[in-house]
């Protein structure tokens, strides 16, 4: 557990010196705040809301995939992930100290998005909660692309896309009944689903989103146990 | 201590590794001396389980816990400062990040703990890996070029600070291509060349047994005597 402690400081100092990932985190409720502020509230015939659950969506798809993505694939391509595991860290601990500070950093913009829509009560907590777990679904995909690619610019050529895919697919989704289909099966549909309906039964995509998760995780086992030393 | 028999490693059609066998004892500092491409790093990383060896087996006395490492490629956190570096893995050790600060008195970065790494020399850089390699004062220690590209002084000071290890009841493996950084400081070695390991001992004793002693004994010349090319 002192692993997963020491790997969760060094990605919060880390985090906060990298100017590209803290972009990454501060962009999606920034427009979201802005477009709320100025477009939403000021314009009747929109809902107020309808900003922060878009950008909401988006961020819950993008951006743990990215920092987790490419917290790893930095972390393999300069060897300091060999040090790591010769110094005993299990692969559980490791994503543990990364996943768990990315997760809770993404709960706390959660948490912002959740106040910039005004929320309150029951629908804040759900709100807030299906971020919540859409972000330890997205953190856990970054984790496995980060694990399966070469180096960072491998990494984000390859997360780069599947963010955007799982982000804009339940947009898509809109507009055509096949990809709908699809997209049901994934956990940012679902978020989708739940963060614009606050009148939406929660079971099923619940069910879904963990579902996603559980696959996920065994995922990263196996990627971790076949390439995590390899160079 | 460390052990290695008859080990065979293959990449794909060549075979960068033929027959090795050698040993080290306790408390000794051992050293691998061969010119790049001798197959040095492959050795350290088959006996630190990072690669597996085609044939032959291998052994360390020691835990992973108490082994200490610095590899060719150095790992560090870029944007994080010298110390935090060191924290990370006291924090893993579960030791008190005192020894961090310790650890970088030992190779003279003290007054460099706040620095970003991305900021530090090659020859600092170098020094803080030393530093996490020690941090937890480990019983083996293995060290893969630990002065390559250093100036003589800064070399100088890492010689002083791996005798120390050894005074400390330290075991040290370590790799180089400068045969007079051998002769003084390692208690034994083995020439390795081509994958060959073509002789070990005594520094000065394999120097004498090969008449390559002028006024301090001259491992380069048995090199050059055994293999016919030079170091450099
Ligand atoms: N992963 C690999 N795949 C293929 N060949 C490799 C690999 N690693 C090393 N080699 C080859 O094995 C040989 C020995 O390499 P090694 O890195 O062990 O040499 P070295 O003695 O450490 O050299 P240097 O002093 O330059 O560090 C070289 O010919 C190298 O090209
Ligand atoms: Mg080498």
């Amino acid at each position: 557990m002192r692993s997963a402690k020491a790997i969760f400081i060094k990605q919060l100092q880390d985090t906060f010196k990298n100017r590209l990932i803290l972009i990454q985190l501060i962009i999606f409720p920034m427009m979201a705040f802005i477009m709320t502020e100025l477009v939403a509230k000021v314009d009747e015939t929109i809902p107020n809301s309808i900003f922060v659950t878009m950008f909401a969506a988006m961020f819950v798809g993008m951006t743990p995939l990215v920092m987790t993505n490419s917290a790893i694939a930095e972390d393999r391509e300069h060897k300091s992930l060999r040090f790591l595991v010769m110094a005993g860290v299990k692969p559980y601990e490791y994503l543990l100290g990364i996943g768990g500070f990315i997760v809770l950093f993404c709960s706390f913009v959660s948490l912002v998005f959740g106040l910039i829509g005004g929320f309150t009560g029951v629908v804040f907590v759900k709100f807030v909660s299906v971020l919540v777990l859409g972000s330890v679904a997205s953190t856990l995909l970054g984790a496995i692309i980060g694990i399966l690619s070469k180096n960072q610019q491998a990494a984000a050529a390859l997360g780069m896309p599947i963010a955007m895919l799982l982000a804009f697919a339940p947009m898509i989704a809109n507009f055509n009944n096949t990809i709908e289909k699809i997209a049901d099966i994934f956990y940012t549909q679902q978020v989708n689903v739940l963060v614009n309906d606050s009148s939406a039964s929660v079971t099923r995509p619940f069910f879904i989103i963990v579902l996603n998760i559980i696959v996920l995780l065994i995922l990263f086992t196996l990627a971790y146990k076949k390439k995590g030393l390899k160079s | 201590m460390i052990k290695m028999t008859n080990i065979v490693k293959r990449f794909g059609e060549q075979t960068v590794l033929a027959d090795i066998t050698f040993e080290t004892y306790t408390k000794e500092i051992f050293g691998l001396l061969g010119p790049s491409g001798a197959g040095k790093t492959t050795i350290i990383n088959i006996l630190t389980n990072q690669l597996s060896a085609d044939e032959g087996t291998h052994s360390i006395d020691a835990t992973p816990f108490e082994t200490g490492l610095m590899l060719d490629e150095d790992g560090l956190y870029v944007r994080l400062n010298c110390l935090e570096n060191l924290n990370i893995f006291a924090g893993i050790y579960g030791i008190s990040h005192k020894k961090s600060m310790e650890a970088l008195k030992r190779v003279g970065l003290e007054s460099d703990a706040k620095k970003a790494v991305n900021t530090l020399s090659r020859g600092m850089r170098q020094r803080l890996a030393i530093a996490r390699a020690i941090l937890h004062e480990p019983k083996v220690l293995f060290l893969d070029e630990p002065t390559s590209g250093l100036d003589p002084v800064t070399a100088r000071g890492i010689h002083k600070l791996i005798l120390n290890l050894r005074e400390n009841g330290a075991t040290v493996f370590l790799t180089t291509h400068n045969m007079d950084e051998a002769v003084k400081i390692c208690d034994r070695v083995a020439l390795l060349h081509k994958g060959k390991i073509v002789e070990q001992g005594i520094p000065t004793e394999i120097c004498h047994r090969h008449n390559a002693v002028k006024t301090v004994p001259d491992l380069e010349a048995v090199f050059i005597k055994m293999t016919g090319v030079g170091l450099e």
